[in-house]
């Protein structure tokens, strides 16, 4: 007979999750995907002047703060016919380079790495490395005091767990070593957009920082940091384990699901933005030997809300979307609301990324035997970090250049003032994946303002079909042989990174450098 | 509020309020090793192993509601301290839903172990729905219940953020976000309340407040506001302090951000809040100093004072309540600089 267990809270994501599954036979069978807090920005933002949008919408989420400032941004900019001058696009690409920078391996490291080793192992550890002896004794001193929280109590180590002293304590220590690096990175988008969280420099027509030859050395010292620990440690790191203790889960492509995969596309590389060092596409049912990518059409984006806390309606586009309430709609289960492309759910993210981009190491993996899924979401994120750290670079490079140049600009003053009306969709590619605000203007005030992000297309719960969510169909299959270890559901969810209070805040009312994956 | 004691006195909270750090005294007591007939290594293993066991580190719960966890991003990027010493060595970190192993049952289980030993510090990120408890529930039990019932146990609460503090963004959305003082005043529990605003809140106001609550056993002096008076208060003007000042007093205001003329002008123009904002952003800045909103040419939106987000908007303009009252002082004459 199926047992249904909880998950609430799922720890060690941004925002409030709930995930309940059938289990039967040892296997998920079933499965849903819940958010369980909404603040209702969308309303808020309801007859405001239309600046605001970028600023407030950067609250959506206090992780990826600035994707939300920059799609908001472009939002407006089409709006109000605002022009962005190359100046201001470069800042605006490094600014959104060094939150890839900080995210990704923050996500490894803190919000998923104790998934996968038991740190307990540290105790056993018999080498002379003096750094990691130093980590062994700040993990006994824990243990000998009786309270080693944060780390514990967790989910109990099952066979995938890895084990081996060595490679754990190594681990503790680039866990440590990350933290430290992440608080760095952080600095980087500091130098232009004034502190983190919550840039400041983003505004419709460009940005608001004049940058100087002192800021560009200092970033790009920074970047130099940065670029070491991602090259040494790292992506060392994401292939020992993506290849090694975890191949076995790779191989399975636990946390699969639906296979259909979404990008808009992102970081300009030139004026016009068409060509993007992440391109755009979509992609239904995935097929290695025959990759076919088609453009997205941002207008065959709907919401459906039927198994949403709001009023119902029937499955609309972002533009013409409303907020309203309704707490106690019955077989409602989640402030989320649940996208479909062509009616189909997505995954975004990464993965989606670069199996949009076809990736050469990615398609490596697969033709190696691996699965799509939560393993490959990690080695995704690996490879796409070190493309932007390349990147970043040339940016710098670029900025360095063109900020020398008579009448050199970041922003398009002529555009500053709202419009009387107007309308525009502003696309960007976070780390978490495709990010879509849309906004409508009406006598120079908001008249209504969406926002599609990254978690709402992972998180959604059923649509109006009653096809599950992208979270939901991962979790199918999944082996849970102890159900008070559900481990691996928790594997799943968090090789997505979720960000749920981005899902719900609605209310109302390359290079070929990445070493390949080596897989013996 | 302001004096209690809220710590017990360990051994080692003893010594370091003497200023003697472990490391220090565990040489001290190598040296003295002979004494005792040990050696050196025998004797400091067995003093720490005794002082390990016998200092329990005071527990810490961390909670958040209607919040974009942008303050817990603030915890994580400290760097002086390391936020890793501060999470394993100094504190015991029982609960904080982003950084914790444990999730689901688990995390219930220590939340309802720690609340029934009582005596630990309480943070409270983002804010706390009024409208309906439904719009923010964990484990299945409403946020505002969970504050209540925590806080009624804890010595000490720490509010932080905008939101935390003030209620901030959601308090001007349809799920009514109320600050965590104003909630435990409709709950009536009387716990003194540190409100450590700003959006979201500064990593080192949020550090510092803690450690001084540990070293010190108390808590900060508080301004009217509730807010820690050492980085806030009436005397911590951001407008005092901002390099722009003095084109303000002249008179020159920035239109065009691609000026490099205007490159350091008064922000005033574009909706600086500035002149009305208490902290000291513009003197300690953001980010181990690197930088603060004004100096990248962005603009003050007051996001410490409790008038954030409702009285602020319009944000780029000079149209909103906080603006109207800023340009009503300064024609007054209210700004004029002393001589000193």
């Amino acid at each position: 007979m199926a047992k249904k267990i909880t998950i609430d809270p799922v720890t060690r994501i941004e925002g409030h999750l709930k995930i309940e599954v059938e289990i039967e036979n040892g296997k998920v069978k079933n499965a849903w995907s819940s958010g369980t807090m909404a603040r209702g920005f969308e309303a808020l933002l309801t007859g405001k002047d239309p600046r605001d949008a970028s600023y407030v919408t950067s609250r959506f989420c206090g992780v990826c703060y600035s994707v939300h400032q920059l799609a908001s941004s472009r939002a407006l900019d089409a709006a109000f016919g605002a022009k962005v001058p190359w100046g201001g696009n470069l800042i605006r690409n490094l600014v959104m380079g060094a939150e890839y920078i900080y995210d990704h391996p923050l996500h490894f490291y803190q919000l998923s790495a104790l998934d996968y080793i038991d740190i307990m192992a540290i105790a056993d550890y018999k080498g002379n490395d003096k750094d990691l002896l130093a980590v062994k004794d700040k993990i006994v001193s824990l243990v000998k005091a009786k309270d080693t929280y944060p780390l514990t109590p967790r989910y109990e180590p099952d066979e995938f767990t890895v084990k081996d002293p060595d490679i754990v304590i190594s681990a503790v220590s680039h866990y440590l070593k990350a933290l430290k690096m992440h608080a760095k990175a952080r600095n980087m988008g500091a130098i232009w957009g004034g502190r983190t969280p919550h840039y400041q420099n983003i505004v419709v027509g460009g940005v608001t920082s004049f940058p100087d030859i002192n800021q560009v050395a200092r970033f790009r010292s920074m970047l130099d940091e940065q670029a070491k620990f991602i090259s040494e440690i790292y992506i060392p790191d994401v292939l020992a384990f993506g290849t090694g203790p975890l191949w076995p889960l790779a191989q399975m492509g636990i946390g699969g699901g639906h296979h259909n995969y979404m990008s808009y596309g992102d970081f300009q590389l030139d004026k016009d933005g068409k060509k993007l060092l992440f391109p755009a596409g979509v992609m239904k049912g995935l097929n290695p030997a025959d990759i076919k990518i088609d453009t997205v059409i941002p207008e065959r984006i709907t919401e459906s809300v039927k198994y949403a806390w709001y009023k119902e309606n029937k499955p609309v586009h972002p533009y013409n979307g409303e907020q309203i309430f309704n707490l106690d709609k019955k077989n409602a289960y989640s402030f989320v609301k649940a996208p479909r492309y062509e009616g189909t759910a997505m995954e975004v993210g990464p993965l989606a990324r670069m199996i949009i981009a076809k990736n050469s190491d990615i398609l490596a993996l697969v033709e190696k035997g691996a699965k799509p899924g939560a393993v490959a979401r990690h080695a995704a994120r690996a490879i796409e970090t070190k493309m932007v750290v390349d990147a970043c670079y040339h940016w710098l490079d670029q900025l360095q250049t063109e900020m020398t140049k008579p009448g050199f600009k970041i922003h398009d003053t002529e555009h500053w003032d709202p419009p009387s009306s107007g309308m525009g969709a502003g696309f960007s590619e976070p780390p978490r994946g495709a990010l879509g605000h849309w906004i409508r203007i009406r006598d120079k005030k908001i008249e209504n303002y969406q926002a599609v992000v990254p978690s709402t297309w992972n998180a959604s719960p059923r649509c109006d079909n009653g096809v599950r969510g992208q979270y939901e169909e991962s979790l199918i299959g999944a082996p849970v042989p102890d159900p008070k270890n559900p481990v691996n559901v928790v594997r799943i969810i968090r090789s997505f990174d979720p960000c749920l209070a981005c899902a719900i805040h609605v209310i109302d009312p390359q290079d070929n450098q990445i070493r390949k994956f080596i897989i013996e | 509020m302001k004096g209690e004691k809220i710590l017990n006195d360990g051994l080692m909270n003893i010594f370091e309020a003497h200023g003697i750090n472990r490391r220090d005294f565990l040489k001290y007591c190598a040296a003295t090793a002979a004494l005792f007939g040990l050696s050196e290594f025998e004797f400091s293993s067995k003093l720490a192993y005794a002082l390990e066991s016998g200092s329990k580190k005071p527990s810490v719960m961390w909670l958040e509601g209607l919040a974009c966890a942008g303050c817990t991003i603030s915890l994580t990027q400290s760097l002086h301290p390391p936020v890793s010493s501060i999470i394993l060595d100094k504190i015991s970190l029982r609960q904080h839903d982003t950084i914790m192993a444990a999730a689901g049952h688990m995390v219930e289980e220590i939340h309802d172990q720690t609340v029934k030993e009582g005596g630990y510090i309480l943070i409270v990120e983002g804010a706390i729905p009024s409208a309906d408890d439904r719009f923010c529930e964990i484990g299945g039990r409403p946020f505002r219940k969970i504050v209540e019932e925590a806080a009624r146990k804890s010595k000490a609460v720490l509010a932080v953020g905008a939101c935390g503090a003030f209620g901030g963004i959601p308090r001007a959305t349809p799920s009514k976000g109320i600050s965590v003082t104003e909630s435990l005043k409709k709950a009536k529990i009387d716990k003194p309340v540190i409100n450590i605003s700003t959006c979201p809140v500064h990593t080192d106001h949020l550090v510092g407040t803690i450690l001084y609550v540990l070293v010190t056993g108390n808590i900060p002096e508080l301004d009217s506001n509730g807010r820690p008076a050492m980085y806030f208060g009436d005397s911590r003007l951001i407008h005092d302090n901002c390099r722009r000042r003095a084109h303000f007093d002249a008179g020159e205001f920035l239109n065009d951000w691609n000026d490099p003329r205007q490159k350091d002008w008064c922000l005033l123009q574009k909706g600086c809040k500035g002149p009305m904002s208490h902290s000291d952003c513009s003197i300690r800045r953001w980010n181990d100093g690197i930088n603060f909103c004004i100096d990248c040419g962005g603009v003050c939106q007051a996001c410490g004072e409790p008038s954030f987000y409702e009285h602020v908007t319009p944000l780029y303009t000079v149209e909103s309540e906080s603006s109207k009252k800023i340009m009503a002082m300064k024609k007054a004459g209210m700004f004029t600089k002393e001589e000193s």
